[in-house]
């Protein structure tokens, strides 16, 4: 779909993936690297047969073609002058500053490449107070406000085990830089798009990053649930081999849930078929006038967690597609490589890599059709070092010795 | 006959949002800051669960109250339609031809059965583009699992990846394959757009919101089914940052608690950190590492005594990555998104006033002012029936009464 279009990715591991989204669109996406090949290839964690090769930068180069180029040197700027020649998008996620002291900020680009789309990624935004801040993964969550959502509430707030901030803002780069295009086609031109991650961390909380300014109050953290005016509420439950995600609840959108779960007790005999006649859709309403019992919600909760804990993951999940549950298993790693959904669904490819080696990668995020028919997976495997100097340079004029001579003078 | 077109990139382009919660709503809200005319589609018999659920106006519970629903809704046009109710289904039909994209979320087949699904509906508008978007997508065997993103996140793997080692999963806050999900549904829809006016062609999405969340860990499972061993919880812990943590701080009067996020990148950083609070400067990295529970308890000696924001001041001036672990208090005051205009007001007929998120980025060119706060059920029913399609009073009077409405 994006076939006609050419990105110029400068980003390093805190930006890279906004590029493969364009690229698994069919973008022709353009690593750009310094000769010493970029950071991101020293970000954890690594190939088990390869200490030194990075997964990370694997995992989000799949799909890119890849070449080196000296920015701090005024002939390897040259070189990315050709290559934005050709180019519909920069995208970049140096240091703020950085590109500015290089000669590369929007301004000098724009008034050079008026229609080219400038998107940068940075921690905080490209201006303002926080600017300049040094940004990590925990500090952009805890700006955002979901980490102190986040954690038991003994202890202190605590992230995703695979930092996830800096793909949030990864993606809504991807998205911002799409509305720019669609706004080049109005205008004729191009313009900066300024992600902040803390802004994109800020997704990551439902809508609770307003609470204060709405007057609601402040959510607190709870392991395994929520915690709601002080009251924790388990929304896990432990089963055989696991645990499970389970929600219960009364009320009018999610009662009917519960009446579900109340019919699987009965029919798996955990559960007085008495019980069948009562309707948790209206149940707190009742309650709440006296006319339900208050225990009786707390004691179907209570035969719930009992049932389920003769259970395994695998088959609450039948359960939960039988009876129509708001439920489902906590999934590990093993069982998300063994899952028959995404082996179903060709989750998993094999890319060969240029040394040969076949890897296995996570498929493109999403199934399309065009003009009703599959649209192609991107299967291009991650660049090595420089790999398509030769081929990207010489398509914007360069011939292979003076590539030679480029890269013999460091400028590649 | 028209709605009001919107400005921006992205005017004159129409949406039929049929999605709930927040996963696909959140796309039908960026596209509507950005000029789109959006048409989102409710049922008052299912209530959509962004409704009941907070953070409310007031803290007072009620369906009109939710500033969730509020945040992925605003700029949105509301119509309600009960798609069980033919005559519904029939509106919905010309609202599709009206429409370049359709939004859904319906558990997948259900559509089908009302001949309402994208195999139908490019018989109508071969050229349309459709959003399919559910927790684990159209195909497969577990194709029919429905739920919320908080089901999503422990099939996507993401809720037992966020805890301690030593205790079960605490899992990330609520459903969290609704945050990045959208984030590649509104990439594909605009580059779908993008195709359609080049090519005529339409497009059709399907989405596993868990297999978008899946990118977000792909270094994770590629390493696993590369013969690596499974990433497990590790609370804080970063595989090549010491100290990396969250550390406890004075709290300020009111307040329980106040924590500070430090992460510390390299031996260039650990020096100016150590200096600061008194710790051995020379440790290396694998020092470091090696010595973690006291590198630790060196830092958190250090910040319990002081306030969080001087902890983050004094880190940043040197050139560590601190930030106070924010409230929603501290964020409405965070003089950066106060920069970036993140908060926006905007009058709302019952409230008086509500607030919103601006968008997720800036463009230079293409400023965005949020104008319309979500829409209150129906609320410009009469408006789409009668301007957009043109029908009698006495033709709504008799869909009203047939329950297309409800």
């Amino acid at each position: 779909m994006l076939s006609p279009y050419r990105v110029v990715d400068l980003t390093d591991e805190r930006g890279v993936l906004a590029g493969q989204m364009l690229a698994d669109l069919g973008a022709d996406v353009i690593q750009v690297e310094p000769p010493g090949g970029s950071t991101g290839r020293g970000v954890a964690p690594f190939f088990a047969d390869r200490a030194q090769e990075s997964i990370y930068w694997a995992a989000y180069t799949r799909g890119k073609r890849g070449v080196t180029c000296n920015l701090e040197d005024p002939r390897g700027r040259d070189l990315l002058f050709g290559l934005l020649e050709t180019a519909d998008f920069l995208i970049e996620s140096s240091d703020v500053g950085r590109m500015a002291a290089l000669g590369l900020s929007y301004e000098s680009l724009h008034e050079r490449f008026p229609r080219l789309i400038y998107t940068s990624i940075s921690a905080f935004g490209q201006t303002g107070p926080k600017a300049d801040y040094v940004g990590s993964d925990l500090a952009i969550w805890a700006a955002g406000t979901p980490l102190l959502m986040t954690g038991d509430d003994d202890r202190p707030p605590i992230r995703v085990s695979q930092p996830q901030s800096w793909g949030h803002a990864s993606g809504d780069a991807a998205g911002g830089s799409m509305l720019a295009l669609h706004a080049r086609h109005q205008t004729g031109r191009g313009q900066h798009v300024d992600v902040s991650a803390q802004v994109s961390a800020a997704q990551a909380t439902l809508g609770q990053v307003l609470a204060y300014q709405l007057g609601a109050v402040e959510p607190e953290r709870f392991g395994g649930g929520v915690k709601i005016r002080g009251q924790g509420i388990r929304g896990t439950a432990d089963v055989l081999d696991g645990h499970i995600v389970l929600m219960m609840a009364p009320g009018p959108a999610v009662g009917h849930f519960a009446n579900h779960a109340i019919k699987w007790l009965v029919d798996s005999g955990a559960a007085e078929p008495a019980l069948l006649e009562e309707d948790m859709v209206t149940y707190a309403d009742r309650a709440a006038v006296g006319q339900a019992d208050p225990e009786l919600f707390p004691r179907i909760q209570h035969l719930m967690r009992d049932r389920v804990a003769r259970t395994t993951k695998q088959e609450m999940l039948q359960v939960s597609i039988d009876y129509d549950l708001l439920l489902a298993p906590v999934l590990t790693l093993v069982d998300l490589g063994e899952s028959r959904q995404l082996e179903h669904r060709e989750f998993w490819n094999e890319i060969e890599h240029a040394d040969g080696r076949r890897v296995t990668y996570p498929g493109p995020p999403l199934k399309i059709l065009v003009d009703d028919q599959p649209f192609g997976h991107n299967r291009r495997p991650p660049p090595e070092l420089g790999q398509h100097n030769v081929e990207v340079y010489g398509e914007v004029g360069l011939s292979e010795a003076q590539i030679q001579q480029l890269r013999s003078e460091g400028v590649l | 006959m028209t709605l009001p077109v919107g400005s921006g990139p992205l005017a004159g382009v129409k949406v039929l949002d049929l999605s709930w919660i927040v996963a696909g709503p959140t796309v039908g809200r960026a596209m509507a800051d950005f000029g789109a005319t959006v048409i989102r589609v409710e049922s008052p018999t299912r209530v959509d669960t962004a409704r009941v659920v907070g953070p409310f106006h007031g803290d007072e519970p009620g369906i009109e109250h939710s500033g969730l629903y509020g945040n992925v809704n605003a700029g949105k046009w509301g119509l309600t339609l009960n798609l069980r109710v033919p005559e519904a289904q029939e509106i919905f039909r010309q609202l599709a031809r009206w429409a370049d994209i359709v939004s859904e979320s319906f558990t997948a087949e259900v559509l089908a059965r009302w001949q309402l699904d994208y195999e139908h509906l490019r018989q109508l508008k071969p050229e349309l583009i459709m959003l399919s978007s559910t927790l684990l997508g159209q195909t497969g065997p577990y194709n029919q699992v429905s739920g919320f993103g908080s089901q999503g996140a422990g099939m996507a793997g993401v809720q037992y990846l966020a805890g301690w080692a030593d205790r079960p999963p605490a899992g990330p806050f609520g459903p969290y394959t609704d945050y990045p999900a959208p984030r590649f549904a509104l990439t594909a829809l605009l580059a779908a757009l993008d195709h359609r006016n080049r090519t005529g062609e339409g497009v059709y999405i399907d989405q596993a919101q868990a297999e978008g969340t899946l990118q977000l860990l792909a270094p994770a499972l590629i390493d696993y089914k590369n013969g690596g061993p499974p990433l497990e919880r590790r609370g804080n812990d970063d595989p090549q940052m010491c100290p990396h943590g969250v550390f406890p701080c004075l709290a300020s009067e009111g307040r329980s608690e106040s924590w500070v996020a430090i992460a510390v990148a390299d031996d260039v950083q650990w020096r100016e950190l150590a200096q600061l609070i008194g710790a051995d400067a020379s440790y290396s990295s694998d020092q470091r590492m090696q010595r973690k529970s006291e590198v630790e308890a060196s830092v958190a000696a250090w910040t319990s005594t002081r306030a969080s924001a001087e902890v983050e001041q004094a880190l940043q001036s040197k050139g560590i990555s601190a930030h106070v672990v924010s409230t929603t208090e501290d964020a409405a005051n965070d003089p950066q998104l106060a920069h970036r205009s993140h908060f926006r007001r905007l009058p709302h007929s019952l409230h008086g006033e509500t607030v919103i998120e601006g968008p997720r980025y800036i463009l230079s060119d293409a400023p965005v002012e949020p104008t319309r706060p979500a829409p209150q059920y129906g609320e410009h029913n009469e408006l789409i029936l009668k301007e957009l399609l043109g029908l009698s009073d006495e033709q709504i009077q008799d869909l009203a009464a047939s329950g297309a409405l409800s």
